[in-house]
């Protein structure tokens, strides 16, 4: 939680994972994507999990997916987050998956199996991330 | 048993653990050595006789390469054969120190850990705030990980609320009856109780989730044959396993790959132990929330995925049922102490089967089942232990 205290370091210079930060700052997703089986995978790892490759590189995703799961959280981990916020577990199109955020609705609107696309916001600790908001209310 | 399979080659001789509080006023490394020497002292045991060594701490202190750790040849004062820093607590702690116990590395493990002088102020434990750089920019915590598990499950078989509540009443009514629980003597709780209390993360109310607390734990591993010529009775690992899904925290956990994380463990635990599930006459089981309690039993096979919450109420969980289960009022009351709450589950289930267990016991319980960690953290380990 280091990131959220205190003077904010540059997450684009990070090793393994500055280029996602870097695309989340200029409102663009992107996943790793396998040169050799061309699987999109994530979080960052040091070889595809699918084939073991070493040879990746961040694509852009289409931004459209659907709630795997959600829990609406009550009781924040620390000061620094204003509760309740919707926690998601999002099933990307390529076929990878990332928490974040369910924005753009109320918490109970949210569902398994919903349609949502990503919309950047500005975290809590004044950041970009990639969050995403119904389809519909994506757009 | 034929003695032939490594694991059955040795014995918990000694265990124990310290007053557990909401704080402490001491630190963790001086509550962890506190149990460390009363477990000596259970076994009947000097650090003399101590050659192996397995332990943590939450911090602060410790050593450059591990920050929870500590020089122990230097502490211990003598030189050691065995040190192991890892995963040293719980099911894992036992079974590495049983291991290398039976491959002659070491004869005698100490197995240690706790945290004091750490809890309070704003945040929750920060071992329940996952520092990953994915997870914790969304505010996310161990119960959240948890619950995206639960909620598919909810949304699949929609459980009887009431009965999962009741789960959580049970247990804590056990911790309420046992004096050395942090929650001792409140309740007694009901259904009613649990889903009243205040939502933390849907479908987690603060009732169905586990303490942050403080205090230590401990277990002393030996030969079995030098078991024998030790005071207490020495309790064997018939059986038991690990499984290590993904590493804990990094990429939310998905109910289609965890929600039977554990099957394959216990199914190895439970060959090797040649038991079965309904042997066992007492459940030590990883109860950081109560929905984690109801996966347990459908991993172990006892009923059908989604018929959980059901079997339990109707097999019952108090001392006098199907299914005795956390008879110290487990992590959700009696303590979860960071680097030693899994070790609770085994200091429970000896001190159950020697029958010294206290207002808990189990009648002549000979087979209790201990498990740790879960489906949210994505590993999941299981022991079995007996008489030995």
């Amino acid at each position: 939680m280091e990131g959220l205290t205190g003077e904010l370091e540059d997450r684009s210079l990070r090793p393994l994972t500055g280029e996602f930060w870097a695309a989340v700052n200029q409102g663009i997703l992107v996943s790793p994507v396998c040169g050799n089986c061309h699987r999109s995978f994530f979080v960052p790892q040091l070889a595809c999990p699918k084939c073991q490759s070493t040879d990746w590189t961040y694509e852009p995703s289409s931004g459209r997916g659907r709630v795997y799961s959600h829990t609406t959280v009550h009781r924040p981990p620390t000061p620094a987050f204003d509760a309740p916020y919707v926690l998601a577990d999002v099933d990307v199109e390529e076929g990878w998956h990332l928490l974040t955020w369910i924005v753009g609705c109320e918490p109970d609107q949210v569902a398994i199996d919903m349609p949502v696309s990503v919309r950047f916001i500005t975290g809590p600790d004044g950041q970009q991330l990639p969050a995403f908001a119904p389809h519909e209310a994506a757009q | 048993m034929s003695g032939a399979h490594p694991l059955h080659r040795v014995a918990i001789v000694g265990v124990a653990a310290t007053e557990m509080a909401r704080q402490l006023d001491t630190t963790s490394a001086e509550i962890s050595m506190r149990a460390a020497l009363a477990a000596l002292d259970d076994a009947g045991l000097m650090v003399a006789d101590v050659d192996g060594v397995a332990a943590r701490w939450s911090g602060p202190g410790g050593t450059v390469f591990q920050p929870g750790s500590a020089d122990w040849a230097e502490v211990f004062g003598q030189p050691l054969r065995w040190v192991c820093d890892t995963y040293p607590q719980g099911v894992p702690g036992a079974l590495d120190a049983a291991a290398a116990v039976a491959a002659g590395l070491c004869e005698t493990a100490l197995v240690f850990g706790g945290q004091a002088g750490v809890m309070g102020g704003s945040a929750v434990a920060d071992y329940t705030r996952p520092d990953n750089e994915f997870i914790a920019c969304w505010g996310s915590l161990t119960a959240a990980q948890f619950a995206l598990v639960a909620q598919v499950y909810r949304h699949r078989f929609a459980p009887d609320p009431e009965q999962v509540a009741a789960i959580a009443a049970a247990i804590r009514n056990a911790g309420s009856a046992n004096p050395a629980a942090v929650m001792a003597g409140r309740g007694p709780y009901t259904a009613a109780d649990v889903l009243a209390s205040p939502m933390v993360a849907e479908p987690f109310r603060l009732l169905d989730l586990c303490l942050a607390t403080e205090g230590a734990a401990a277990m002393v591993i030996t030969t079995a044959e030098r078991a024998r010529d030790l005071p207490q009775p020495p309790v064997a690992i018939l059986g038991g396993g690990a499984e290590w899904h993904r590493q804990q925290y990094v990429n939310p956990p998905r109910y289609d790959e965890v929600w039977g994380l554990g099957a394959d463990a216990a199914q190895r635990a439970f060959e090797l132990a040649e038991l079965n599930p309904l042997d066992v006459d007492v459940f030590e089981l990883y109860d950081i929330n109560t929905y984690e309690v109801v996966r347990q039993f459908e991993m172990l096979g006892l009923c059908a995925e989604g018929e959980g919450a059901d079997y339990l109420a109707e097999a019952g969980i108090g001392i006098d049922g199907r299914h005795p289960l956390n008879t110290d009022g487990g992590l959700l009351s009696y303590s979860h102490i960071g680097w030693g709450g899994p070790t609770l589950k085994i200091v429970e289930a000896v001190r159950q089967l020697r029958g010294t267990a206290g207002p808990g016991q189990v009648p002549n319980a000979e087979f209790a089942l201990v498990t740790g960690a879960g489906s949210g953290a994505q590993y999941h380990n299981i022991m079995i232990l007996g008489r030995g």
